[in-house]
This record gives C-alpha cells, structure tokens and sequence, in this order.
C-alpha cells in the first residue's frame, strides 16, 4: 500500500474537517494534494496528535484529523495513553507506518520494523477502535469507513517505504501564515473570533 | 499553599479569561487542582508528560480557547521540544502555571530540588520565554491577567514561576 494513494483517496472525503499532519512525507503529500484552509501543517515531529486532540476537545462539534508517522508516535507514545482516557469521539489518527526513518535518507529502520505494533499499543492503553490496514482495499472500507463513526480512531496503515514526497513541490507555506489561514479559517467557519488574535 | 492563596490563584486564572488547563499535577500549588475540577467554566485536561501538556494546550489556543499549561519547573525541561517547536516557532500563547520548586524563594527546597530550581530561570531564558516569579499573594490577580495579556501578545508562552507562600 502507498501513501499517496490512501491520502488522495483521504482528500477526496474532506468537507470541513480539521486537518493536522506531522512533520514528514505525509505534510509535504498532504499539501500537495489538498488547499484545505482547515489543513494545519505542523513542522515538528511529535506534536501533531497532541495539537488535534486539544483542537478536538476545544471543538468537540468538529471532526480532527491528524495525519501521523510511525516515527512520530514513537516519539511521543505518552500521548496514547491520554487519548486512551479521553477518547475524544471526534478524532481520528492515521498513522502512516513505513517502519524507516524516511526523512534520515538512510532508512534507518524503526521499531515498528520490528517488535512493535502500534495498534496494540494504543489498544492496551485504552484506545477501543485501534486497527492495522495493510492494503488499498481495507483502506477504502475500514480506514475511509472510520470517517463515519463517533467514534476515537487509531488507523494504522502499513505502507511501502515511497519516496514520491520528495518528487512533488514542498510547501512554502510559512508556519505562522498556514497558522493564521487555519485560525482565520476557524473564526469564520466557527462564527467566534479567536482570543489571541485580538486587536492591532 | 493557603486555601484562600488558591482559591484567589483560579479566580485570578478565570478572571483572566482561562478556560482551558492542561496539567501534570506537583507538590506546590496542588491544591488548585479540585478547584478548577469542580469548576465547571474551566476544562481540565490531564496529561501524562508535560510536552503533551503544552501540545494539547496549543492545539486548543488554536481552536479558540484561551490555555494554560500547569506543572513542576521539572516540566520545563521535560517540555522544552514542544515549547520551542509549537510554542514559539509556531506562536502559541499558552500561560505556564509553575510550581517553582527549588528556586531560592521556594520554602520547602532542599538538596532534591536545587539544582532542578537553579537552571529554571537560565532555561526559560534560553528558550526565549519570559517569565515573573510570584512569592506572595500581591498583586496575583493583576499579575496573572498581565501574563496572560503577554503571552497573547507576544504570540508565545509566558510563565508564572510560583514560590513563597505558594509553596509553603
């Protein structure tokens, strides 16, 4: 299964949700293949599933997305525990599991390569709807499928290790304008302004 | 800490405009804790590292709420990354709510806090975030209120370091 595929196939179901995605090949694909003003781009590594789950429960009437890597969650595995707990019914994780540290352009393996698997993580840290896709089909039926519940989802999709992020333009959306597009984007959709915005 | 120091510290918090805390719970202000739990204007939201502490916070600034993060000065260091990567570069207010523990004023230090409490101060420094040090009740409500208009000005963290009576 290959990325790309499973986030166009992802993008063609958007309306208006909350996209975040985590630094790695997914933000560059992702940007490529949606214009979302909903679409929050974060640049780090580690921070994407925390940043969805406080924009979930400050939003709980508007489904989050977050768009992760394998190399991510492991970098911040605490957060598996808390969404566990809190269970936010209107989230969703992807987690586009390559097994390598693409990024490091050696492909250094990951620990999903080999011991570990992330789905059973989350699922032993209380997390219900926690389950591993590994071809295009399920993906269409379960990963797309999970849009439609109320439900926490943790969606692990095992991909090929593809390089195609490195093919396509990367953003040269500045951090702070993407940030501004997304709050602007909010304070419309959302008909409330945005505290720290304030006045000038 | 006082019951009426604390019960003034979450008034001050509410009086300026927090509804949303995220937290690791520590020994010296603890004691806020139940009374932001039974207030039903303030969603508390518990973490299980102060690094998710401060993305969660973030991501609800973002959603519109107005966020505070409260922890063990220890929490700074263990938050540094999301600090730096989510707080500044990407320009999140977040108030940080600080159980200073260590620091000269702090009046339970000892040989377990020192050296934790020493490099506070040159670590915020570091990360660019400014800080106040509060060690009585003088004040708190206007201190609080200028912090958070602070961090919402400067597009970033600010944090309270509290010590003194807080930590009594």
């Amino acid at each position: 299964m290959i990325r790309h595929d499973c986030l166009e196939l992802l993008a063609a179901r958007m309306t208006d949700q909350l996209v975040v995605t985590s630094q790695s090949g997914q933000r560059i694909e992702w940007s490529h293949l949606s214009k979302h003003e909903g679409n929050l781009l974060v640049g780090m590594m580690g921070c994407a599933v925390g940043i969805g789950m406080g924009l979930a429960l400050a939003l709980p009437h508007r489904q989050v997305i977050v768009l992760d890597s394998d190399g991510s969650v492991l970098l911040s595995l605490f957060n598996l525990a808390t969404l566990g707990n809190l269970r936010p019914k209107n989230l969703i994780v992807y987690v586009f599991d390559n097994g390598v540290y693409s990024g490091s352009r050696i492909s250094y393996p990951s620990a999903t390569s080999g011991n570990t698997d992330l789905a059973a993580v989350a699922r032993g840290a209380g997390i219900k709807n926690a389950l591993t896709i590994r071809d295009i089909e399920t993906f269409k039926r379960a990963g797309l499928g999970a849009l439609e519940q109320k439900e926490l989802g943790f969606i692990v999709c095992k991909v090929e290790e593809s390089l195609m992020h490195r093919e396509i333009p990367r953003p040269n959306t500045d951090l702070a304008e993407n940030k501004y597009t997304f709050v602007r984007y909010l304070e419309r959709t959302e008909g409330k302004a945005i505290p720290f915005i304030g006045r000038g | 800490m006082k019951e009426e120091l604390a019960k003034r510290l979450v008034q001050g918090l509410k009086d300026a405009g927090i509804n949303f805390v995220t937290y690791l719970p520590e020994t010296r202000l603890s004691q806020i804790v139940p009374l932001i739990q039974d207030d039903p204007e303030i969603d508390l939201i518990a973490a299980a590292s102060e690094q998710e502490a401060v993305t969660i916070a973030a991501g609800a600034t973002l959603g519109g709420k107005q966020a505070a993060v409260y922890m063990e000065n220890t929490g700074i260091y263990v938050s540094c990354y999301s600090l730096l990567a989510i707080g500044k570069q990407l320009g999140v207010p977040l108030l940080l709510v600080v159980g200073y523990l260590g620091g000269v004023p702090d009046q339970r230090n000892s040989f377990l806090y020192a050296t934790i409490g020493n490099r506070t101060i040159p670590v915020l420094d570091g990360l660019g975030i400014e800080y106040m040090v509060l060690e009585d009740g003088a004040r708190l409500e206007t201190k609080i209120n200028d912090a958070v208009r602070a961090a919402n000005a400067l597009r970033g963290p600010f944090a309270l370091l509290f010590a003194g009576e807080f930590s009594v």
